[in-house]
Formats: structure tokens, C-alpha cells, sequence
């Protein structure tokens, strides 16, 4: 009979501190921030210290964990006050800091020693002697390169008992991660300091040239497909199952950038997953459900990446789109009254009577229902709730929590 | 002492790159070792060392790939071979070689080089302190930085002086996805090249082998006017790449080079002897191929 060893956990992004509660709400046993320094993402939402701590505080309160990540690849200048940034974040009680720059690694482990150390995924580990250098460095756990297959992870697994942490969900780079400058030379952005212009998923021109400088494009007329390297997305939902059974520790979901409609959707999603596969795995079947939840907030096809075999053309965002069905989140709910089956919403974009939306929570929970009745905060009946962030009263037909988040097609 | 880092083509071209006096040849093959121009067999390395040997100068052999399960099974017994063969040094990327080198105790010297990803001081000595005998430096910095990091590091690092620059490595075979999903037929890969939207004039080169797609700059790196800047940042490991300067071609651009270090070794530097074997190079580099300083003379803030 299978039997898996060890729960893994579900590792959320979280870009700020909204994010961060609405993750582990939804079911993430961990999520990962930046910081103000030393990040990849400088255009996501970053954490303060008074941010992180609070953050910090609400984890532990719900026995989740915080990482925080600081995996640029740092230049001359840039490591000034990084053993202060990684002192600090450990006594706010960061759980752990993910970092790819070696120079970071050492400062790190000198200057802030009790501050588990976890290796980015920039830094492309993709064998178990790697895994096997850096447990001896000191080292707690390591982030799989996406180019690592299921087997290699399974056979990394049975080589190494550092902690192992892959990807499970989201968006991908084409390259090697931290191996591109592709955004450094053309857009003098630099991709392994936060400032990645995302120029491979531009339309290029390919063509072969002599030595006569004589050029001949292979997309010639206006209908022919540019050169693009423009990755789809990965959903691995259809794969739990392997990540348990090979012993990964910890399942990450891409996207601090992401809306908190994203966040939950995603995080609820997976750790339903996980926890019916290891509530009980004999009798685990995987939910069509789960799936189509992922979609409402995909922004891309989904694919396996490199787990099932080298990724071909129908993994690259070449012709057409599909139309991928896009849910609008609308709605928070911050309230709800059982004797009158009234729920009280935050808006956050418009509706109105008639229209049908959805409510979910954690749990995997759904109400599905067509808007009948609702009021403003004065108690005066509204056909459309069009103000941002306006509290709008719905008469419901089954009951929700504070918390859910209530969504339409577009 | 400035070390000028040569790659070679072949065993005829190794014979004309050492008549030419340059210290070390850079061989290799694609299992072990990333966008060499040649992929050598064991044999070939074996009498490559021994032809460089007989002339007094070094071999280094390329094993900075990004290595998977598969390829890290065959590093104990490639480095068994390497030792035999008395390679000089080799260049590694990934960490899990160099875990291997230090756990069986290889005596083989190793620069690291992990393509884009060394680029302080900092990470230069952290390397060091592993055991590598040098590094090879982004080729990301700017002159300023260089500066600073060649002051910094405890052990000799590397610029690139001549050559090809890679700018993407990816897994996925990238040019023959496209062809695939246009119904192209597979074509000469040699002379590929791709343009940036609404930039015609751009030609960064593009090809694919057994570890994935490879693109480099649209400009091919000659820092010939910049060297005595190199000199004086005490940066002393020069190599030359002609991964896509093939031939003669290479070898004459390699001698303006080696020209270059001598006189500025004996203090004959001049602007004339400096425009005249920059002309050179200019002569010999592929005429469809542009040239230029890549981040040299970039202000460290211009790229963020």
C-alpha cells in the first residue's frame, strides 16, 4: 500500500500584508513576502518591518510560517546593512529567509546565525550533490529548479535529506532562472535585482544572415507567427500525488504580484488537494472541480513544465490565445447575519441584481446564486453596487462567512 | 601577469593559438561544459595538453554546465580523466561539481563561473574560500564595478576581452519549438539570429544544443581600446571567445590581442599601436557581426 511519509506544506505568495492573511485564511501552511531590501520583486508590494512583524504575529496565531525572500544576485554596493536587514527579520521571527547570492548566504549565516536559510530557485539547483553542497553550507532547504523533472526530484529525494521545495503553480521563466539579462541589455533593467522587463515574451523577428549581412526572416507575410518565448503557465493540481509520494517538503505557488482573488483561489485550491490525498490516500480521487477553480483566475494555458519531459511549442504562448474563462472578483464578505440571511459585502467591482456570482471560502466551500435583493448602508434597496469598496447588504440563498470572496464571469 | 583565455576550434587551431602566444586554451565539450565552439573527445584533450604542455601553457577545460542527475554520475570518472590528462585548471557553474571535486580531493585547480550570476567582491571570496583559484565576472558590470570588485576579491577574476556574450540560457529548445509550431523544415542553425521588435538593425545570435537554446548580445564584445583600464583595475584574465569567430579569423584577432598585452607589459603602449590593432580586430571580426563595449563604459546606476 502507498503511504506517504510527510505532509508537505502549501507555500503562498503573499505581495502584501492583506495578501498574506487571505493566504493562510485560505489554507497555506506558509507564505513567502519581501522585504524592503535585497528582493526580487521591487515592484511588488513589500513588507515594512512593523508589516512583517504584524504579518509574523498572525502566522504563528494560525501556526503558519513566513519566509521572507531576498534572492537578488547582489552588486557592488548592494550588500551594505544586509546583516542588519537579516538580524532584524530574525528576532521579528521570520521563519526563514530565501536567498540565491552566495555573498548574501554568507552574510546570512556570520551575521545572523539562527535564521534558516532556504536556496532560491534562481540559483538553478538541478542535481542532489548540489542539494548536498549547500546542506553542508548550513543550509535548511533547497528550491528546485523548474527544470528539474518528476524523476530527477525523485532520485534527488533518495540522495539528499536536506528539505526540498518545488514548484507547483503559476507563472514560469523561459530561461534557466537568474541565467537570462535578456532585460538587462535591452530594456537596461536588471532581471536579477527585481527589475526583469519580461523581454522573452515579446514578438521577435528570426531570421538567418550570411556573412554578407544578408538577412532572411522565416515569419514573412502579416499572418506568419513571430519568434516568441513566451512561457504558458504551470498548474501541477493533477499531480499532487507525486510530490508527496517523492518526499517534497514543500509546494510553492508563484505570483506576489497577484490579487488576493488569485492568493485564495490558488492556496484553497491546493491544500483541499493535499489534505484529501493525505486524509486518505486509498481512496484519493482527484476532483474535476479543483481544476476548473484554478482556471477562473488563470491568466494563461496551464502545462506540467518540465516534470513530464522537455517542454514543446504547445507549452509556449504561440498564435492565437484561447479565451481563457476570466472570473472578476467583486466582493469580500465582512459579514453575515443567519436569522435574516443577510450578508453584508465589501464591493470591489460592480454588480448588480441579476447577475450571478459565486462565493467561495476555505474549505473548498462554494455558494452559487443569482442576486435577488440589496441594499446600501442606509438600508435603501440598490440595483447595482457600483462604488469601490462600498458595504452592500445581499439577501443570500444558503449561508456564508466573513472573509469569503464573491466573484462573477466576466 | 595577464592570462589571456583562448578558445579553441580545433586541434590545428590549438597549434596556431599557442604559435601565437596565448596562455591557455579553453576546450571542452557540451556534456560537461556550456557554448564552446568545438566539442573535443577525451583523445583530443589528452593531445591538446600535451601540444600546450610542450609550449608551456595551460588547458582549461569547461565544466560550467548547469548539471542534472544524469551528468553528475559522470563528473567523478570526467574529473579521473582530467587529472590524467593534466588539464591546468577547469571552469565550474554548478556547486554539486564542486562538491564532488572537494569530496574525492581532486587536485585539479577550478575558476568558477556560473555565467551571469558572480557579480561582487563578496561572492568572488565566498568561492575562494571553497577553492576556486578564480572567477569569471558577469558580463553585466560596468567598468566601475570591476574596479571595485578586482580590488576586493582575494583571488583573480575574469572578464571577457573578445567575443560572443550570452544573454539567455534556457532548457527548452526554443528554435525548434517555433519551427514545430510553424511547419518549418529543421534548418542550419549556424546562423541564426533574432531582432528585438521595432529594432530591425538588432541580430542577437540564437542556437540550441543538448542543454538548451543559447541567445548572445547583439554586439560581440572587443574591449581592445579598454585595456590598459583592464591593467590598471589589476584585472589579469582576459579571455577571447570565437564561438562565432571561426578559423584564421580567430587567430588573427587573437595575435592583436596577445600584441596588445605585451606592449602594454612593457610599457609600449601607445594611442597608435592601440588604433592599429584595433583596426585589426575590426578587420578580421566576422563583417556581419557587430562590435562593441557591452556594460564597460555604463554608469553602475544606468541598469537597475
Amino acid at each position: 500500500m502507498k503511504k506517504w511519509k510527510q505532509k508537505p506544506e502549501v507555500l503562498a505568495p503573499a505581495g502584501t500584508l492583506e495578501k498574506l492573511k487571505t493566504a493562510i485564511h485560505y489554507g497555506a501552511d506558509a507564505v513567502y513576502i519581501g522585504g524592503n531590501a535585497y528582493g526580487l520583486r521591487s515592484r511588488a508590494g513589500n513588507f515594512t518591518y512593523e508589516e512583517m512583524q504584524e504579518g509574523v504575529t498572525f502566522a504563528k496565531e494560525h501556526g503558519a510560517h513566513v519566509y521572507v525572500a531576498a534572492n537578488m544576485v547582489a552588486h557592488e554596493g548592494d550588500l551594505q546593512g544586509a546583516g542588519d536587514f537579516f538580524r532584524t527579520i530574525r528576532d521579528i521571527g521570520v521563519h526563514a529567509v530565501i536567498v540565491s547570492d552566495p555573498a548574501l548566504i554568507e552574510i546570512c549565516l556570520m551575521e545572523a546565525p539562527g535564521l534558516p536559510i532556504h536556496l532560491s530557485t534562481q540559483s538553478s539547483a538541478t542535481n542532489y550533490e548540489t542539494l548536498n553542497f549547500w546542506k553542508e553550507e548550513g543550509l535548511e532547504r533547497v528550491v528546485l529548479a523548474r527544470e528539474v523533472s518528476m524523476d530527477e526530484i525523485k532520485e534527488i529525494r533518495n540522495h539528499t535529506d536536506v528539505e526540498i521545495e518545488a514548484f507547483i503553480h503559476g507563472a514560469m521563466c523561459i530561461s534557466y532562472s537568474g541565467r537570462c539579462t535578456l532585460s538587462n541589455h535591452m530594456s537596461a533593467r536588471d532581471a536579477n535585482r527585481g527589475g526583469c522587463s519580461q523581454s522573452c515574451r515579446w514578438k521577435y523577428d528570426l531570421f538567418e544572415m550570411d556573412h554578407n549581412g544578408m538577412r532572411q526572416s522565416f515569419a514573412v507575410n502579416e499572418t506568419d507567427e513571430p519568434f516568441s518565448m513566451s512561457a504558458v503557465d504551470m498548474s501541477m493540481i493533477h499531480h499532487i500525488p507525486d510530490f508527496i509520494e517523492n518526499g517534497v517538503d514543500s509546494l510553492k505557488i508563484e505570483g506576489r504580484m497577484k490579487s488576493i482573488h488569485y492568493v485564495s483561489t490558488v492556496a484553497n485550491v491546493y491544500s483541499e488537494a493535499v489534505n484529501a490525498y493525505c486524509k486518505d490516500l486509498a481512496n484519493f480521487t482527484f476532483q474535476q472541480s479543483w481544476e476548473d477553480e484554478l482556471w477562473k483566475v488563470a491568466q494563461r494555458e496551464l502545462s506540467t513544465g518540465f516534470y513530464y519531459g522537455t517542454p514543446k511549442e504547445q507549452q509556449q504562448l504561440f498564435g492565437k490565445r484561447r479565451k481563457i474563462p476570466v472570473y472578476k472578483f467583486i466582493g469580500q464578505v465582512l459579514d453575515y447575519n443567519d436569522s435574516s440571511q443577510i450578508a453584508t459585502v465589501q464591493q470591489r467591482n460592480s454588480f448588480a441584481i441579476g447577475d450571478e456570482v459565486e462565493f467561495y471560502g476555505p474549505g473548498f466551500t462554494h455558494v452559487y446564486q443569482k442576486i435577488t435583493q440589496m441594499w446600501n448602508e442606509e438600508g435603501k434597496p440598490i440595483e447595482r453596487a457600483a462604488h469601490p469598496m462600498m458595504k452592500v447588504r445581499i439577501q443570500m440563498e444558503a449561508p456564508v462567512k466573513p472573509l469569503d470572496m464573491m466573484r462573477k464571469a466576466r | 601577469m595577464i592570462e589571456l583565455i583562448a578558445t579553441a576550434e580545433s586541434i590545428n587551431q590549438a597549434r596556431l593559438l599557442i604559435d601565437a602566444d596565448v596562455d591557455t586554451l579553453y576546450i571542452g565539450e557540451a556534456t560537461f561544459g556550456l557554448r564552446l565552439p568545438a566539442n573535443f573527445s577525451p583523445e583530443e584533450i589528452k593531445e591538446i595538453c600535451h601540444i600546450a604542455h610542450a609550449e608551456h601553457k595551460n588547458v582549461c577545460v569547461a565544466m560550467n554546465a548547469i548539471i542534472h542527475n544524469d551528468r553528475i554520475k559522470l563528473i567523478p570518472r570526467y574529473l579521473d580523466f582530467l587529472q590524467e590528462a593534466g588539464v591546468d585548471y577547469v571552469t565550474i557553474g554548478d556547486p554539486g561539481v564542486i562538491h564532488l571535486l572537494n569530496k574525492y580531493e581532486v587536485p585539479i585547480p577550478y575558476v568558477y563561473d556560473p555565467h551571469t550570476l558572480v557579480t561582487s567582491a563578496k561572492q568572488v571570496n565566498f568561492w575562494a574560500k571553497r577553492g576556486a583559484k578564480g572567477a569569471v565576472l558577469a558580463r553585466e558590470l560596468t567598468y566601475e564595478e570591476l574596479i571595485s570588485i578586482s580590488q576586493h576579491a582575494d583571488v583573480p577574476v575574469e572578464v571577457l576581452v573578445y567575443g560572443a556574450t550570452c544573454i539567455h540560457h534556457s532548457k527548452r529548445p526554443l528554435v525548434t519549438n517555433y519551427f514545430s509550431y510553424t511547419n518549418e523544415k529543421s534548418k542550419n542553425q549556424e546562423h541564426l539570429f533574432i531582432s528585438e521588435p521595432k529594432k530591425p538593425k538588432t541580430h542577437y545570435s540564437i542556437y540550441e544544443d543538448l542543454n538548451g537554446t543559447h541567445i548572445f548580445d547583439t554586439n560581440d564584445i572587443n574591449l581592445l581600446p579598454h585595456l590598459e583600464k583592464l591593467v590598471n583595475a589589476g584585472i589579469s584574465k582576459w579571455k577571447l571567445d570565437g564561438i562565432y569567430t571561426r578559423g584564421q579569423a580567430f587567430v588573427e584577432v587573437v595575435k592583436q590581442f596577445v600584441q596588445a598585452k605585451q606592449a602594454l607589459l612593457d610599457k609600449d603602449w601607445s594611442e597608435e599601436l592601440k588604433e592599429k590593432l584595433n583596426e585589426k580586430v575590426q578587420e578580421h571580426h566576422p563583417s556581419e557581426r557587430t562590435l562593441g563595449e557591452g556594460f564597460f563604459l555604463k554608469n553602475p546606476n544606468d541598469v537597475q
